[in-house]
């Protein structure tokens, strides 16, 4: 145990209480009836980490098991990493206070491309070697790793012993039961990985070679050792069956999002264009109402959070919300719990729903129409019209709101200057539309915020073959919009510059090549490239320069469909067939209906033999 | 309803909750406990958790006090186990009582301070003569700004004693909703001492501890 090395480092920096663990509900196990240790490592922040729902629920379920201890480890801020590296403190389990590198695995979360420098920082804090090839034969420490960014997990392939695709409550503790009869064995790295590799869900990239044409484009990708050609993504079929935590790690210092959290669903019907989420966790699966108000009043009580959210792509898409939703205030309201609901869609917000949630307590309204026109969002297939935008702020300006968050992005595909323009002309009509109602509230003002994302491609979407507009396009287009939200005084407009989305588009659909980039990208000092106040792209173009590959290679370059793409040996159920169908319907701006009008065969019930919605008897195909 | 002092505990891990994160800490723990504490009436009612005197980041402490009043069917002694269940090992409630002191009794509290060194006899000489000085001014910051402090005249040294390790200190400093001097001014005004010293001397770890509470009569607040 560490803690009389770490102490003395604690005095003289930054929120301490961050480094030391000992929180209500975090779980102390005697290390000696425990056969396997697993540090999950979550790249970024305590204040972020300690926020993820995905930690909690495989916390819970590893720890469920008396022979399993999982711990939880974070990424150390400047200060403390500066002085964890003077006095040669190794990274360590905020649990036991142990090294993690003693650990039978290092599993890390992928939540998002620009946390890929933090993890090679991880390892080397914690002293195991950061290239998988150079780790040799002892068994421990597995260094693993799941989450969204899993699905393309090229770009960081040669850090790695093993993926987990899809839901890991299942997953993670076949894994770890393998591990534990093999250690028992006196197996080697390279003999547990080759077994793994017939779980399915398990990715182990150093199974597979892959080929390159002159033109950088890949060549093959050759499974070897009886390694699968397609790895399939694992799927939790039964979401009411699915394991949750029933109680959290409650944080002492304040976090992103300090609240209980319950899941209400899985997957979405939307199929918006450009939304990685809504392909990635597909199929569309409920908790029923009954399930979730038992999870959530359990949890409330177990933590005693004020506060509750639920977590899902699209709340309001639930089949039985309208109880739900009386179910969850019944016992809040009781317990003076304030239920917050963040993903709501501007479509099916009924006046109903609007007023039950009010009777709690409401914060400001946030909508993601996403484009500016009718015809861009036909293109993303976001299928919210402007009237159903206008009726929707008109409820809640009628119920007291005056500010109003609008979400969108820029450098859609078929994307004009118009467009762009359109973006602020939408913002205008819901300030017109306010001052237009009889019933309005004086002496306050209307606010609308609009926030304006560069647009990243994604795989397993659509837009998976299409380039990201150029620094330059991106620029142009920011300075359109610039010029059109001058002079409307009820209107704030915000953007970043591109850099970041850039970067998120080279990593997001890039190739196993990039992993010598974000190795020397390390090297340079880049840490941190989600918060802008330590990202420097020159680094990473340094960092390119060196391995003699162009960013824009990866982020401009358009895909022709028969290119074998980096992840095209992955499946996450979603055939490439209906990806490039739904492309070339968004090039003629056709929207498709959501997956309960109509099913439009994506792949999903090939795999699970079944309709999604079983009153669709069209669906099997 | 009855008025309840709780007098609990804060170390090893639990030192680096600082004061507000132990307020919503204790807050969640009343609900996890389901113990009945009465809330405020208003607009926006919290339960009422009231703490007469702040302990600094990084103090141990056994003395600590939390006001609460409970308001239900429940004893003091049965909130006091309910509360224990559910709160860490390092933050632990010893006893609960009816308070006697109000809060604006609290004059005084007690410290003990470690001051880590590699070179225990060299840091005691520092120490003497560090403390022979007729005064030791030294700024401190409050809501208004920064006054200045004369800590030679604020704070009573009871005891110096030279360990293995280092200097054990006893102090008594002025506390309370008034007066309050932080210790750590004196162990600040004492490292900036020994960086003029030559060959400077160099302080390591300093542990720090408040060891009692007091009335202005010298009587432990309770």
């Amino acid at each position: 145990m560490l803690f009389d090395r770490i102490e003395p480092l604690l005095q003289t920096i930054q929120k301490p209480a961050r480094y030391i663990g000992g929180e209500p509900g975090s779980i102390m196990k005697d290390k000696t009836q425990i056969k396997a240790r697993f540090a999950f490592c979550f790249p970024d922040k305590y204040d972020v980490g300690m926020s993820h729902l995905g930690m909690k629920i495989l916390y819970s379920i590893i720890n469920r098991r008396p022979e399993y201890w999982c711990e939880r480890v974070f990424a150390p801020d400047t200060d403390f990493e500066q002085a964890m590296r003077e006095n040669h403190l190794p990274l360590y389990a905020l649990e036991s206070l142990e090294p993690i590198r003693d650990f039978d695995f290092i599993g890390f979360t992928l939540q998002y491309e620009l946390c890929y420098t933090n993890i090679l920082n991880m390892l080397d804090l914690a002293g195991v070697p950061l290239l998988q090839s150079e780790r040799g034969e002892s068994l421990a420490p597995i260094v693993c790793a799941g989450g969204s960014c899993a699905c393309n997990a090229e770009p960081i392939a040669d850090f790695f012993d093993l993926f987990f695709l899809g839901d890991g409550e299942e997953l993670n503790l076949e894994v770890m039961d393998l591990y534990v009869k093999m250690k028992e064995q006196g197996a080697t790295r390279s003999e547990f990985l080759r077994t793994a590799a017939q779980i399915e869900g398990v990715y182990v990239p150093s199974l597979y070679d892959v080929t390159y044409h002159e033109d950088g484009t890949i060549a093959a990708v050759t499974p070897k050792d009886n390694a699968p050609a397609k790895v399939r993504k694992r799927i939790v079929a039964d979401m009411d069956a699915a394991e949750v935590p029933e109680e959290f790690v409650v944080p002492f210092s304040e976090i992103v999002h300090d609240r209980a959290v319950t899941e209400v669903l899985r997957g979405c019907i939307r199929g918006c264009r450009f939304c990685q989420a809504g392909f990635l966790y597909r199929p569309f699966r409920e908790k029923s109402p009954e399930i979730i108000c038992k999870q959530a009043k359990t949890l409330c009580e177990r933590t005693g959070y004020e506060e509750l959210s639920l977590c899902s792509l699209s709340t309001s898409d639930h089949s039985r919300i309208e109880e739900m939703m009386d179910g969850l205030l019944t016992f809040t309201e009781q317990a003076h719990i304030n239920l917050s609901l963040p993903s709501l869609r501007v479509d099916n917000f009924s006046h109903a729903l609007m007023n039950r949630i009010r009777r709690v307590r409401s914060s400001g309204l946030t909508f993601a129409p996403e484009a500016g026109t009718q015809r861009l969002r036909d293109v993303i297939n976001k299928n919210v019209t402007e009237e159903e935008l206008l009726r929707t702020c008109g409820i809640a300006f009628r119920g007291g709101q005056s500010s109003v968050k609008l979400y969108f992005m820029l450098g859609l595909p078929t994307e004009t200057d118009d467009d762009i323009r359109g973006i602020v002309e939408l913002a205008q009509k819901v300030v017109d539309s306010y001052y237009q109602m009889d019933e309005q509230l004086k002496g306050k003002g209307i606010q609308i915020s609009i926030s304006v994302a560069t647009f990243v491609p994604k795989p397993f979407t659509p837009f998976q073959f299409h380039p990201q507009d150029t620094r330059e396009q991106i620029a142009h287009k920011q300075k359109i919009l610039e010029e059109t939200v001058a002079g409307h005084k009820r209107i704030r407009a915000s953007w970043h510059p591109p850099d970041t989305s850039i970067l998120e588009a080279v990593l997001a659909r890039g190739d196993r090549r990039l992993s010598a980039v974000i190795l020397e990208a390390w090297k340079q000092g880049c840490l941190f490239d989600a918060w802008s106040e330590h990202f420097d792209f020159a680094k990473w173009q340094v960092a390119f320069d060196a391995v003699g590959l162009s960013p824009e290679w990866y982020a401009n370059r358009e895909r022709s469909y028969d290119e074998i793409l980096p992840w095209d040996h992955i499946d996450y159920y979603i055939d490439k067939t209906f990806l490039i169908r739904e492309n070339e319907k968004a090039k003629q701006a056709q929207t498709t209906p959501h997956c309960r009008q109509h099913c439009s065969a994506c792949g999903v019930t090939k795999v699970t033999g079944k309709p999604c919605f079983p009153f669709e008897k069209e669906a099997a195909t | 309803m009855i008025p309840v002092r709780a007098t609990f505990e804060k170390c090893r891990r639990a030192k680096y909750i600082s004061h507000l994160d132990l307020m919503r800490c204790m807050q969640r723990a009343f609900r996890r406990a389901e113990v009945p504490i009465w809330y405020t009436e208003g607009f926006n009612p919290h339960a009422y958790l009231m703490f007469p005197l702040a302990l600094s980041l990084g103090y141990e402490s056994s003395c600590e006090c939390m006001d609460f009043r409970l308001d239900g069917d429940m004893s003091m002694e049965e909130s006091m186990e309910r509360l224990n269940r559910v709160l860490p090992a390092d933050l632990q409630i010893l006893r609960v009582a009816e308070p006697i002191h109000k809060h604006t009794d609290i004059a005084f509290a007690d410290y003990q301070i470690c001051l880590d060194g590699d070179d225990a006899a060299a840091l005691r000489a520092a120490w003497e003569a560090f403390y022979a000085q007729p005064e030791i001014p030294t700024e401190k910051k409050t809501k208004r700004g920064t006054t200045s402090v004369d800590l030679k005249q604020q704070i009573v040294l009871s005891c110096v004693q030279t360990v293995e390790q280092g200097l054990v200190l006893q102090l008594r400093t002025p506390a309370g909703t008034s007066v309050n001097v932080n210790p750590s001014l004196l162990v600040d005004a004492f490292r900036n001492h020994l960086t003029t010293q030559t060959p400077p001397l160099a302080l390591g770890m300093v542990h720090a501890a408040r060891t009692a509470i007091l009335c202005a009569d010298g009587t432990p607040f309770v």
